[in-house]
């Protein structure tokens, strides 16, 4: 395979992985909404319309490149059980925190135009992670060290 | 997505992936023709250009902060909020200068004086909508900055302005109101 044949690949891979995780996050929302009521289901409510942008955007982009968009699955394991309101506000700011890393992910596969949609979709979900409470963090979307 | 992280290098932001004036290749190209023969030191690339750029503006964050913290001394909460986000701008002003080596002679022949923020104004508003305008303009400029840099610079950058981006959100925890 040519460089720039390689380059297109992890592309699409990054972007496919983009995908999956907002894809995971608007499944995931809608557990969180299930266990929250007024301004904080409204919060969940328009989160989970956010991330559903987001798939779309992403979705639009792979079909621009010439790739198949992965279809979203069924079901998601998520990584938080959720059973109090707690667990349900944890979960959003797991789930913000799995975007991020997916973004951080797309940079270095990124051309310059789709690094910004890679860095607004970082900003975008950090924003959302705060509106949820959680704790400040340096280096949003790289590993726990910091 | 940690293998991922682990894959494409990204676990650690704070490791030194060096970004240096390129001195040395122009010492190896002089050869043995003496020193005459090596001429004016080269240009700083503009990457390095950026990233200088950044490392200015977030120091420029960090004297912003810190006289907002002298000038809301008074108040608990805004104070227990700006003093964690300052520990932020710290640890990404590290990791900015952590990515920057420069040879020695460009290093020490012209010390750069650190930014120094201008005086807070006496309104509580007034100082978090200048922390909050801060915090607006360094997402704006490193999105547009990553642009063009290597790859693990824009990746660090890219998770600065998110956190960035996260601090408007606690600046109206801290009480700013607009």
């Amino acid at each position: 395979m040519s460089r720039a044949a390689q380059n297109e690949a992890a592309k699409i891979a990054a972007l496919q992985q983009a995908l999956a995780a907002e894809q995971a996050a608007s499944y995931g929302y809608g557990v969180v909404g299930a266990h929250l009521a007024g301004a904080r289901y409204l919060q969940a409510a328009a989160d989970c319309v956010a991330h559903d942008r987001a798939r779309d955007r992403l979705t639009r982009l792979l079909i621009a490149l010439g790739a198949t968009p992965r279809a979203a699955a069924v079901a998601y394991k998520l990584p938080v059980t959720v059973s109090t309101k707690a667990d349900a506000v944890l979960l959003a700011i797991t789930l913000e925190g799995e975007v991020m890393a997916a973004y951080l992910d797309l940079v270095p596969a990124a051309d310059p135009a789709l690094r910004i949609v890679a860095a607004t979709g970082m900003q975008d979900a950090a924003i959302r992670a705060a509106g949820w409470g959680g704790y400040p963090q340096a280096f949003p979307g790289f590993a726990a060290a910091h | 997505m940690a293998e991922a992280a682990e894959r494409h290098g990204t676990s650690d932001p704070t490791r030194r992936v060096v970004l240096a004036a390129a001195a040395t290749s122009s010492l190896l190209l002089a050869g043995c023709k003496g020193i005459r023969a090596l001429g004016p030191p080269p240009g700083l690339s503009p990457d390095v250009v950026t990233l200088e750029h950044a490392i200015t503006a977030e120091e420029l964050m960090v004297s912003t902060y810190s006289s907002a913290l002298t000038a809301l001394a008074g108040d608990a909460k805004a104070g227990q909020v700006l003093a964690r986000v300052l520990a932020e701008h710290g640890a990404h002003l590290g990791a900015l200068r952590s990515r920057l080596i420069l040879p020695h002679r460009t290093a020490s022949a012209t010390p750069r004086p650190s930014p120094v923020a201008p005086a807070m104004p006496a309104d509580r508003q007034q100082v978090l909508a200048r922390l909050a305008a801060a915090e607006q303009a360094a997402v704006t400029r490193l999105t547009g900055q990553l642009r063009d840099v290597p790859a693990a610079l824009a990746q660090l950058m890219a998770s600065i302005s998110a956190s960035e981006a996260a601090h408007l959100v606690f600046l109206h925890q801290a009480g700013l109101t607009r």
